[in-house]
């Protein structure tokens, strides 16, 4: 197959202004990261009751969309499925910005940023028995290992690219388990507390990383302007529409066992309180609902356009199932004496949508957006088409 | 001693006063009569003076981004006309086997030997990953930066040259922030050879106008906290979670 990449021009007026927008934007978010460092967490909306905000809603969604990607170059180079060579090696350089941005996340969440090394220091200042400390070997294996997969493909040594596809995905597999653990641990909080809570990450992680990868699939062949076989979005939206009710049971599963004594006042909560809507609406209607309906209908499987709009109902429907995990998870108040408690002590905590964690959120996004464009015009990333042209206004968001 | 823990220690020197010499390390803990408790707060009081824990305002206790290292909860059950409301004053309940420790992933917050489970701002990132798994709210977020000179305490021990946690001179935000049992007083006291439990206690157990609180050794048969424990009956809170927790409430 006489495949060459190229890397793009970058010389379009479009391009040049997406590269502006997204710097601007990553600007931004970095002075809002600054106010949030110098001047303290309360300009956030985190708070003792919800610890856990946005940036690490941000962080465990990105962390599931690279496993799509690198999902997706191990079927090329893992097994030898060509149909998607063209777009393998952006799935390897997007799957490797996806977990830069979500480290991104994680030191936006920290109190102290400028002490983060401290999670590295492996058994010599760690506490390896933190799921946190063992997730900072994942995480950080997860990246190198990503860097040395896209070095090999680049020097196109396609044995070693074999190898390293296969250790690729095993470690994705056990980074979002470990995901998961943090959360499936913690026997003090009832909606997390569940062992089948890294299998459920993992699952998600799948679904929406295969969504996403659907998403740039079609959008990076209109680019590019090749054609490509149909039957392989096809055949994937069916490993999707597999892949969705793996995961919906395994939520149902899930959500069954804290409908049940002990500990059900949390889950209940989550289903009737003020966080409902995005349980109702996001996770279980964008994220399982719709999708397996637009899926297994025998009309609109078959319409490219609603497999699209599945695809994205998708991607949009597990950040409800993030957020609907992270922040009612801990809103819940404790039950620390048997009754009623009153006062401050017995209410469920509220997240305010504050304009720095959401600029700084939006931040993280545009981050990726801009490595990703920089990436394009420096790297070697996609093919050229058959017709010659370049790409300049290839935008997958992420 | 474990082996995740050796070098965390404070080189606490060994207690003259003990009788039994093979027992090398207390085991602090305390006892709370809630018969006795009247729900005045002064316990809350006492520990925010004693350890310059900030004041929050009101905006930001509704938010809950106040620092509590001591607080008191109501726990209503019934209906009026038969109804009982129980006022609980809950400090760090400094469990034996504590969910911060175990998932703290920078040792920033660790068992000491003698049973106090502290925290060390130094090592803390800030990851809230304890505030998560605390079992008792005990825990709090400094979100703000406080103002310097509130932190200024010359009366306190200067022990930070030798160890440098505490006192704190410049507290900082982005830290979680914890009750110690007063760790600097006691030892201070092991230093001046005082005794423990009734000569030196913590804030909390010092301001208690009703004498509900009892601060001692649990593995010293003498003390007055295993006296009253093995006098009336006891509860612990969240007894379901094994966190084997060293605050001892004595019932109504």
């Amino acid at each position: 197959m006489g495949l060459t990449f190229s890397k793009i021009e970058g010389n379009s007026r479009n391009f040049k202004i997406l590269l502006i927008l997204f710097a601007g934007f990553t600007a931004i978010g970095f002075i809002c990261f600054m106010v949030s460092y110098i001047s303290g967490h309360y300009v956030l909306g985190s708070s003792n009751i919800i610890p856990w905000g946005m940036p690490i809603t941000i962080t465990i969604y990105l962390i599931g969309l690279s496993a799509g990607s690198l999902i997706l170059s191990s079927l090329t180079y893992v097994f030898r499925k060509e149909e998607y060579r063209p777009i393998a090696r952006l799935a390897v350089f997007l799957a490797i910005i996806l977990i830069f941005g979500a480290m991104i996340g994680i030191a936006l969440d920290l109190g102290r940023p400028e002490k983060s090394w401290r999670l590295f220091m492996f058994f010599v200042l760690n506490n390896m028995r933190s799921m946190f400390a063992v997730n900072g070997i994942l995480y950080g294996g997860y990246f190198l290992i990503g860097i040395v997969y896209l070095g090999a493909i680049f020097a196109e040594k396609y044995k070693f690219v074999k190898t390293m596809g296969i250790i690729a995905i095993c470690w994705a597999a056990l980074v979002h388990m470990g995901t998961g653990a943090i959360f499936g641990f913690i026997a003090t909080r009832p909606i997390f507390y569940s062992p089948i809570k890294p299998f459920e990450f993992l699952a998600a992680a799948m679904v929406s990383g295969l969504a996403l990868l659907m998403i740039i699939v079609v959008l990076t062949f209109k680019f590019v302007k090749r054609n490509f076989d149909r039957d392989v979005i096809f055949s994937l939206s069916k490993l999707l529409l597999i892949l969705i009710i793996g995961l919906a049971v395994m939520v149902l599963i899930d959500k069954l066992t804290h409908l049940y004594p002990p500990d059900r006042e949390p889950t209940i909560w989550l289903f009737t309180g003020p966080f409902s809507w995005i349980f109702w609406g996001l996770q279980v209607g964008c994220a399982y609902v719709l999708p397996i309906i637009l899926l297994s209908h025998p009309r609109f499987r078959k319409d490219m356009k609603w497999v699209m709009v599945a695809a994205v109902l998708v991607v949009v429907g597990i950040f409800g199932e993030r957020f609907s995990l992270v922040i009612p998870g801990t809103a819940y108040p404790l039950p620390f004496y048997p009754g009623k408690i009153e006062g401050i002590w017995g209410m469920a905590g509220s997240f305010p949508i504050t304009p720095v964690e959401s600029f700084m959120s939006l931040g993280i996004f545009t981050l990726m957006g801009l490595l990703f464009l920089v990436g394009l015009k420096n790297l070697e990333l996609l093919p050229v088409g058959e017709m010659g042209q370049q790409t300049p206004e290839i935008t997958q968001k992420t | 001693m474990r082996r995740e823990e050796r070098g965390n220690l404070l080189p606490i020197p060994s207690l003259p006063y003990l009788p039994n010499a093979e027992r090398q390390m207390p085991r602090w803990g305390m006892v709370i009569d809630l018969d006795k408790c009247v729900g005045c707060q002064a316990c809350s009081t006492a520990c925010k003076n004693e350890n310059n824990v900030p004041h929050g305002s009101p905006d930001e206790q509704r938010l809950r981004r106040d620092i509590y290292w001591n607080k008191m909860i109501a726990a209503t059950s019934g209906k009026y006309p038969r109804v009982n409301t129980e006022l609980i004053p809950m400090p760090c309940m400094h469990c034996d086997h504590a969910p911060c420790v175990t998932v703290c992933p920078a040792k920033a917050t660790y068992r000491r030997e003698d049973g106090i489970i502290v925290q060390d701002f130094r090592r803390c990132i800030g990851c809230k990953y304890c505030i998560v798994a605390c079992p008792y709210g005990a825990r709090s977020f400094n979100s703000k930066e406080q103002e310097e000179e509130e932190y200024y305490r010359p009366d306190l021990p200067p022990d930070r040259d030798v160890w440098g946690q505490w006192p704190f001179p410049t507290r900082t935000h982005g830290v979680v922030e914890k009750c110690t049992f007063c760790f600097h007083r006691i030892d201070q006291a092991i230093k001046e050879g005082k005794k423990i439990g009734t000569e030196v206690v913590p804030a909390c157990v010092e301001d208690c106008p009703a004498e509900a609180r009892k601060f001692g050794d649990l593995d010293d048969t003498r003390s007055e906290v295993s006296r009253l424990l093995s006098s009336r009956g006891w509860i612990r809170l969240r007894e379901e979670l094994d966190t084997k927790c060293k605050v001892y409430y004595l019932p109504k």
